[in-house]
């Protein structure tokens, strides 16, 4: 289990090992995971091998993350206002995966409906960090990061509203993606913020990313935002030739003279992320650093808070408790709705709500809402002048290793660098993005991350698979530190 | 612009059918103080009002609608297998008494 | 009441007719069974997303041009927030920053006199689930949610309940003859919502507007708006309109009153945000051309057509563009070439004699325009008088049986010269006294031989012939 997509699939075809034995395999680690980490809601003790057959993805295990709808399957958001959720449908995702042969073991803790990036905030307790238990996962995606790394299988769905999977990949020294917007269907993803919720996938090499997405991409009926990406073939379109491609870093983002307090560990991670530029020119792209007005830079934080909390609020308004959920005590409706949600919800939930809703008040809205919206393109549009020169935007992700349990409290705190948060720039505009760690500090993984333009997955691919080749953190399995 | 008090808080998180605690109150408060700030900040980019606000991730695409054709319903006892309070073949709530909206 | 010019507004909502619902491609019907026709969107499942179809924004864009709106270049939906039971998603998805059609008008006829009525807006939505009240619990019926609405909105330009409901009526026409719905008000497929206020004769700034929601059939809104004007009007007269409060209420029928549901302290606010889940829409040149190309004349144009071109009166053209099935009724005969003033006479006082007496629906009518067709040619050979048509079409329509089944050889007139002349001259011979009598001056002896005439033929003597004949043997 501690191999690739491409590795097991070999072993497979030549009877080397058994499905069997793979989901044996993944299912005594999950346990294990469970006890050490608290990374499931589920697992499926009962998961059958499948057939092997030519797809990659046939006969191997994998997670799914607690918000995809999966049929006749417990389907919790990791919220307690669906803890006895039983889906009757499979998320179009999933049900792909299925139908490549690919056989799910576990379904994975994560912040609740992906609204907090610490992996704190599950109904199940905080899951730990597989390379130090006192550490972070960061989220929401912390399930999938945390077994991932740990090596339970190859891969793990994740879904990525802000950075959900791309920062606890970071975390936990493995790859995260998300592709273009709508590459994947969202039919039965569990809506956070419908208009930067992503799906994609969490797993430790670029290729692996690259074949697991192949297999859930592709426009659905059931989803108006998905497109037709037929004629897109990832997996296959990796080659590793970067020669005469351009990126460039963000200045304002990575200059340490910008942050006067920084720890050691941000300085670390500032050097060591410069090396890595100096890797990529070495690989043959040229590298440039570029500069974006710090104040569009600054607003970025707030703009997200604002059009996540208010699309969050209305997207979650369908839980009352009254067609699924657990039934709120009380008179008449309306008691019955404020009990299943005041108990069902975390703190943390309820004071996004409400700030979304302050948010989308008729006077209100031209101020936070539709500025915040005006903002969001602003940005977004600084981003694609950027591709017009460059083939992709290389940053450092977060400002360090993981964070100590006890430090963030997910909390939008005044001194939230940008630094932290800049992923966010790759929902806004629907950008492929993947995360690939980049080398350690204080013993524990740190990663970089590659944004290119809509709809040029196969490029930024080929980019993280080329740095990916060039250092020594592929398929890189978390070892215990602390 | 009513300001952004504790009942205000209490106001929207009544009409959103959530409790909130004294604590939680605060936090609020505590936490759109920042992004209010910032997004003040926002007011004052020249231009900002000329910008047509983004709502979707893509706004570029072209899609074509869905043709009118109906498919079976699904069953009910899958409409309903996480319902708490059902009767025959409805979900059941305490008495709907008051207008519609 | 009369003292004070009353300013009306309406907002009406009418059912679209389509297989599957707005949003899903669940069945968009009637159903007896609860909740049996169901999307999972329909109940909002946690990860279900809507999705739009395309006859109701064809159908939609089509009112739109109906109703002279400009329609934009985007069509985009947006959310109305709200907690209701009925509601399962949490909001409602409708059309509020870029909707089908925005700035239109059309022109209506209230007792024959041209209005013409502006409209702010039109745009499509879902429709929200159903509630059956039992003693102490509702129930939740889905099958309605999801169904699709046109919603369109009036500025506030009527001035009388009757204009109101000419309006209404109006537009119930216009939607069935496009054919986009039922527009069956008895079915609950029309909704309406109406703003009353008044304001003194001349006066330039509107009264204190009253909302009045959720009413159901045009009856009501005649009343609930007369109600209203009588209610605010009575408070002005006393000096005390600071009582007529900018407010919500609802029409009760029991009593014909209407009553406060909530006032604009405590409105809602739907807090609108565009819908992420439905992609903005392209609009193009090209489908409005062909959705334009697809309006069918409307009643006001088929009865100027009527009129003009055919010659029928105004009020049998009234009469049959009143409802579209009349009018799809008259043009068939016409196409099957039966003659417009007979079609039109046949229409207007057998048939819709027998659909008003029997409130049957006239596309279920035995007498098909293919059968009356039948008994028309048959008069207009002259083998069968008009007083035989009607004895023809009652009993094939009582028996179901084709017409032509009781027009037999023995029922043909006698239309014959030559056969008429041997009979007439043989009467006239047997009754040679009363010949004499008339040739004195008798005229009214005339009808005398006709009767004979008619009793020797048991009645199926050609009367046209006959008298002719006749006048032309006694002249001698």
């Amino acid at each position: 289990m501690d191999k690739t997509i491409e590795e097991l699939h070999e072993l497979l075809i030549n009877k080397k090992i058994t499905s069997k034995e793979l989901v044996e395999e993944a299912l005594k680690k999950s346990h294990e995971v469970e006890e050490k980490y608290n990374a499931f809601v589920t697992i499926l003790d009962d998961a059958k091998e499948t057939e092997v057959t030519d797809n990659l993805l046939s006969g191997i295990p994998f997670g799914i993350k607690d918000n995809y709808s999966t049929k006749d399957i417990l389907s919790t958001g990791s919220s307690n206002t669906l803890k006895d959720y039983v889906p009757f449908f499979n998320a179009t995702a999933v049900q792909k995966l299925l139908d490549a042969g690919a056989i799910p073991v576990n379904k994975t803790a994560m912040d609740e409906f992906g609204m907090g990036g610490t992996g704190t905030t599950c109904h199940t307790g905080i899951v730990k960090n597989p390379w130090d238990s006192t550490r972070m996962t960061a989220g929401s995606s912390a399930g999938s990061a945390c077994a991932v790394a740990a090596g339970v299988y190859p891969y793990a769905l994740g879904s990525d509203t802000g950075d959900s999977i791309r920062k606890p990949a970071a975390y936990c020294g493995i790859v995260g993606y998300k592709p273009t917007y709508g590459m994947i269907s969202r039919y039965g993803l569990f809506p956070f913020a419908s208009s930067l919720d992503h799906c994609g996938v969490l797993c430790r090499s670029v290729k692996d990313a690259a074949i697991v997405v192949d297999a859930m991409k592709g426009i659905d009926e059931h989803d108006m935002t998905s497109w037709d990406s037929r004629d897109i073939h990832l997996y296959e379109s990796i080659d590793g030739n970067v020669k005469g491609m351009k990126l460039c870093y963000i200045k304002e983002l990575c200059d340490s003279k910008n942050y006067p307090n920084a720890s050691e560990e941000l300085k670390s991670h500032l050097k060591n992320f410069m090396e890595k530029i100096e890797l990529c020119k070495s690989l043959g792209m040229t590298v440039d650093e570029v500069s974006i007005d710090e104040k569009l830079l600054n607003a970025l934080p707030s703009v997200y808070v604002a059009i996540s909390c208010a699309e969050a609020t209305s997207n979650m308004s369908n839980l009352t408790g009254i067609i699924f959920g657990p039934r709120g005590n009380g008179k008449n409706y309306e008691e019955m709705m404020m009990d299943h949600r005041t108990k069902g919800f975390s703190p943390l939930i309820k004071r996004r709500f409400v700030i979304g809703s302050y948010i989308l008040q008729k006077e209100n809205q031209e101020r936070y809402f539709k500025n915040a919206g005006r903002v969001r393109r602003m940005l977004v549009d600084a981003w694609k002048k950027l591709y017009e020169t460059y083939d992709a935007v290389i940053l450092p992700v977060s400002s360090g290793p993981a964070k100590h349990l006890d430090s963030d409290k997910d909390m939008l705190t005044k001194d939230t660098a940008v630094l932290e948060e800049h992923l966010q720039i790759g929902n806004f505009g629907g950008f492929p993005s993947i995360t690939i760690p980049d080398g350690f500090v204080s013993d524990l993984p740190v990663a970089l991350n590659i944004t290119g333009n809509c709809y040029n997955d196969s490029k930024v691919l080929n980019i993280a698979y080329a740095l990916e080749s060039a250092m020594d953190y592929k398929n890189q399995i978390a070892k215990e530190v602390k | 612009m009513p300001k952004f008090t504790k009942e205000l808080v209490d106001d929207l998180a009544k009409k959103l059918l959530i409790g909130l605690s004294e604590e939680e109150n605060q936090m609020v408060l505590d936490e759109f103080a920042i992004i209010d700030e910032n997004l003040r900040k926002v007011e004052d980019f020249p231009n900002i009002k000329e910008v047509t606000p983004m709502t979707h991730a893509l706004d570029d695409f072209s899609f074509t609608l869905r043709e009118d054709v109906a498919t079976p319903s699904i069953p009910i006892e899958d409409a309903l297998r996480n319902c708490d309070s059902k009767e025959g073949r409805e979900v059941e709530v305490p008495k709907v008494v008051g207008g519609e909206n | 009441m009369g003292k004070y010019k009353a300013v009306i507004g309406l907002e009406m909502h009418c059912e679209l007719k389509s297989n599957s619902k707005v949003f899903s491609s669940a069945r968009n019907s009637y159903n007896e069974i609860p909740n049996d026709n169901i999307a999972p969107v329909d109940m909002a499942f946690p990860g279900t997303l809507p999705v739009v179809n395309k006859k109701c924004v064809h159908d939609a864009l089509m009112m739109s041009m109906v109703l002279n709106c400009k329609q934009p270049e985007y069509m985009y939906f947006d959310r109305k927030n709200y907690y209701y039971p009925d509601l399962p998603k949490g909001y409602q998805i409708t059309q509020m920053e870029s909707p089908v059609g925005v700035d239109g008008s059309i022109d209506i006829e209230v007792n024959g006199v041209k209005k013409t009525v502006k409209i702010h807006d039109i745009h499509l939505e879902e429709d929200a689930a159903s509630l059956d009240h039992y003693y102490a619990t509702s129930c939740i019926d889905y099958n309605r949610a999801g169904v699709p609405l046109l919603e369109l909105v009036t500025e506030p330009c009527l001035s009388s309940a009757e204009e109101a409901v000419a309006f209404l009526e109006h537009m119930r026409s216009c939607y069935k003859y496009c054919g986009v719905s039922e527009a069956d008000t008895k079915k609950g497929q029309i909704r309406c919502d109406v703003n009353v206020s008044i304001m003194d004769e001349g006066a330039t700034e509107f009264g204190t507007r009253v909302e009045v929601k959720n009413i159901n059939s045009f009856g009501n809104v005649f009343d609930a708006i007369n109600y209203e004007i009588k209610r605010q009007s009575e408070l002005k007269d006393a000096g005390r309109y600071e009582e007529v409060e900018q407010e919500t209420r609802r029409f009760d029928e029991e009593s014909g009153t209407t009553i406060r549901m909530r006032s604009k302290v405590d409105a809602i606010d739907y807090k609108y945000f565009v819908e992420p889940n439905l992609p903005k829409f392209k609009i193009t040149k090209e489908w409005l051309e062909e959705i334009k190309k697809e309006i069918p004349l409307l009643a006001l144009e088929r009865k100027e057509k009527y009129k003009s071109e055919l010659g029928l009166s105004e009020y049998d053209a009234s009469v049959i563009v009143k409802e579209k099935e009349y009018a799809d009724y008259f043009e068939e005969c016409l196409s099957l070439g039966i003659e417009a003033k007979t079609a039109s006479n046949w229409l207007t006082t057998q048939i819709l004699g027998e659909i008003n007496r029997t409130e049957e629906n006239l596309q279920d009518f035995y007498i098909t325009p293919t059968r009356l067709k039948q008994i028309t040619d048959e008069i207009q050979k002259g083998t069968i008088s008009s007083k035989q048509a009607k004895e023809i079409f009652y009993k094939a329509l009582e028996e179901k049986k084709e017409p032509k089944t009781f027009i037999s050889s023995d029922m043909a007139q006698i239309s014959d010269k030559e056969e008429l002349n041997k009979i007439i001259s043989q009467i006239l011979e047997e009754n040679a006294s009363q010949v004499e009598e008339y040739k004195k001056g008798k005229d009214n002896l005339f009808d005398y031989f006709v009767g004979q005439v008619m009793k020797n033929t048991r009645g199926k003597a050609n009367p046209v012939v006959t008298k002719e004949i006749l006048k032309d043997k006694l002249s001698q």
